[in-house]
């Protein structure tokens, strides 16, 4: 039930201009920018040169690159994320001994600044000191290059990626599975349906809706990814783990190339806005179907 | 028991899968406690693991750190507490006002005015930037403003198209997040910075990052509040509307305190996210303002690799954050997100 009462508009305003002045101005800002050709330093006055910046970078070899490394790095992580998350939310409700110390424990990783996981990441992978490669030199591999190899780094972002954030999956997918209904299983139970089966038959579509809109949330926040890329390689060795946000970085702030990286925002956005609708189009059905 | 209790084997192989999970966990933040205690020869002669038996602990770093030789640190610490608390608290009281409106109250806002906003804020822009020859700050408060008035007045009449509803106005606000947020904060510098140069200091100063932050908290509160309000019994509320209590006096003296653990701890996610960014304080601090996070990260370049200082700094960073997820779980117990995933 909802009521009417001019005080309603006090209450929503505050909110609504703030995000109105801190996101519709840059949003003017930068689309306006994004179809010029403005550079701070060296200066060079502003020009219009319509979808210029738009062409330019899509013939850039380096974006494609930077995009193809940030889908990869996304889409590996928030599957593991979600794989793992699963299973560990599965354990938890089902009150695997210990339940209450793991509760706490899992929501760390959240809450630490990816800024020093990113700093912690680099220590444990160090190839002098860090206990990773001492491990394993124990199982006889050499000595790894965890961070100056491409393959290896995109590897560690990918682990510190999940590191993190697996904890969000869980905690969601924990708090979807206690919404279950308990005499679904109990029924299941009578039939002699195995755990595997009532997980394929139950549990798994149950949480079809919240496992979407949780892979859905990873994946666009992963897509943003900068701070742990930019303290653990900087986008290194060469240009080989840049993220598009560490580019557009790399390109707004120590070139001051104004209009390209605004029309780089701008194809991000639009790539997001692409993934995100392919995403939810391609579980349309599946969902319906589980309705 | 119910009949969800693991049972037999299972049990053992979820526990030890959980043992695993732990230990990939709590590695990191071991490895890191026990680094800030090394000496720097500890630390380069090769990976030692438990204090007092393979290495002597130290406070150097610690002493370091707390006596001002790693950069400024307790300015920063200082400034990041202030940001981080009172953008937490402004975010938590205007998100919960706004979410509780989006709950209670009916909004109808047409399509049109909104469109109107977009364009007129566009257009003005444009006009008064490469028409009129205002400056960019200037040409931005004017189209704003003008853009402000007509929507709101083209809403007080009558106009055909759509209606948008209390779940259009939230959805709204939650899509603020997916935007990239290197958009905003690259903009939002040169905002700033546009209007320092009309007198309004606004990058490296407390007003401008607090003001950012507010706004880049909203859609999380707004979100996690909505459903906590929602949940609340109405009953108590049309008894108070029946006795003529006002509104104002209904969320303040009633709504409030009946929702304090949705509070607290949508203030503590908050807090967490403010305490941890990154790019918006890279871009809009550059001394005095600097938080906790770029300190951290400014550790890996200055002096080569002194992993023991690093480690310091980065405990910092995480302790109160640790705290905090003690806290946090508990009130996760009384089923605080249900609502907010549905």
């Amino acid at each position: 039930m909802t009521r009417n009462d001019p005080i309603k508009h006090f209450f929503i305003w505050p909110a609504l201009l703030i995000v109105l002045v801190i996101s519709i101005f840059p949003l003017i800002y930068s689309l306006t920018t994004s179809f010029m050709s403005l550079r701070l330093v060296p200066p060079i006055p502003a020009r219009f040169v319509g979808f210029g910046n738009y062409t330019e970078l899509l013939q850039n070899p380096r974006f494609w690159n930077v995009a193809w490394t940030t889908t990869i790095i996304a889409f590996v992580a928030v599957t593991l994320q979600y794989v793992i998350g699963f299973s560990v939310a599965l354990a938890l409700n089902r009150r695997v001994p210990g339940e209450g110390l793991f509760r706490v424990s899992f929501l760390v990783p959240m809450l630490v600044a990816p800024v020093a996981v990113a700093l912690i990441a680099r220590q444990i992978l160090n190839p002098t000191m860090g206990p990773l490669n001492e491990l394993m030199t124990v199982f006889g591999f050499p000595n790894l290059p965890f961070l100056t190899q491409t393959r290896w780094a995109i590897g560690a972002i990918i682990s510190v990626e999940v590191w993190q954030w697996t904890p969000f999956v869980i905690l969601m997918l924990l708090a979807g599975l206690q919404t279950l209904p308990e005499d679904v299983y109990e029924a299941a139970a009578l039939e002699n349906a195995s755990p595997w089966q009532q997980f394929w038959g139950i549990t798994f579509p149950m949480m079809l809706p919240i496992s979407v809109a949780v892979v859905f949330i990873r994946l666009i926040e992963s897509y943003k990814i900068i701070d742990t890329v930019f303290v653990m390689t900087g986008g290194g060795p060469g240009i080989s783990t840049e993220t598009l946000t560490l580019f557009a970085y790399q390109e707004g702030f120590k070139k001051f190339n104004l209009g390209y990286t605004s029309a780089l925002s701008f194809l991000f956005l639009i790539v997001i806005t692409v993934i995100g609708l392919v995403y939810l189009a391609i579980l349309k059905p599946y969902l319906e179907k589980h309705k | 028991m119910s009949v969800r209790d693991l049972k037999g084997s299972g049990r053992w192989w979820a526990l030890a899968g959980c043992l695993l999970w732990l230990a990939f966990t709590f590695f990191p933040l071991y490895w890191v406690a026990i680094t800030s205690f090394k000496s720097p020869l500890g630390v380069v002669g090769g990976p030692t693991y438990i204090p007092f038996v393979d290495f002597d602990p130290t406070l150097t770093a610690w002493s370091e750190l707390l006596s001002g030789a790693r950069g400024q640190f307790y300015n920063t610490f200082i400034s990041s507490t202030i940001i981080g608390l009172s953008a937490s608290v402004l975010a938590t009281f205007i998100g919960s006002m706004a979410a509780y409106a989006l709950v209670r109250f009916t909004f109808e806002v047409k399509l049109l005015s909104g469109v109107i906003f977009v364009v007129v804020a566009f257009g003005g822009y444009l006009l008064g930037r490469h028409v009129l020859g205002y400056g960019q700050a200037i040409s931005l408060i004017y189209a704003f403003v003008a853009a402000l008035a007509l929507a709101i007045g083209s809403s007080r009449i009558k106009l055909p198209g759509p209606l948008l509803g209390n779940d259009d106005i939230v959805f709204w606000f939650v899509s603020q997040r997916m935007f990239p947020p290197i958009v905003a904060a690259f903009a939002l510098f040169l905002m700033y910075t546009e209007m320092g140069k009309l007198g309004f200091k606004l990058v490296d100063t407390y007003t401008g990052l607090t003001f950012a932050y507010v706004a880049f908290s909203l859609p999380i509160v707004i979100w996690l509040m909505r459903d906590f309000f929602a949940a609340l019994p109405v009953e108590v509320e049309e008894a108070a509307m029946v006795d003529n209590v006002p509104s104002w006096r209904i969320f303040f003296g009633i709504v409030l305190p009946m929702s304090k653990p949705g509070l607290i701890a949508t203030f503590m996610i908050t807090l967490a996210f403010v305490w941890n960014e990154f790019l918006f304080a890279l871009f809009l601090t550059s001394s005095k303002w600097q938080t906790l996070p770029i300190l951290v990260a400014g550790q890996n370049s200055q002096r080569g690799d002194e992993w023991w200082s690093i480690s310091a700094a980065a405990l910092v960073a995480i302790i109160p954050m640790v705290v905090m997820a003690g806290i946090l779980s508990r009130l996760m117990r009384s089923g605080l997100l249900l609502g907010a995933i549905k």
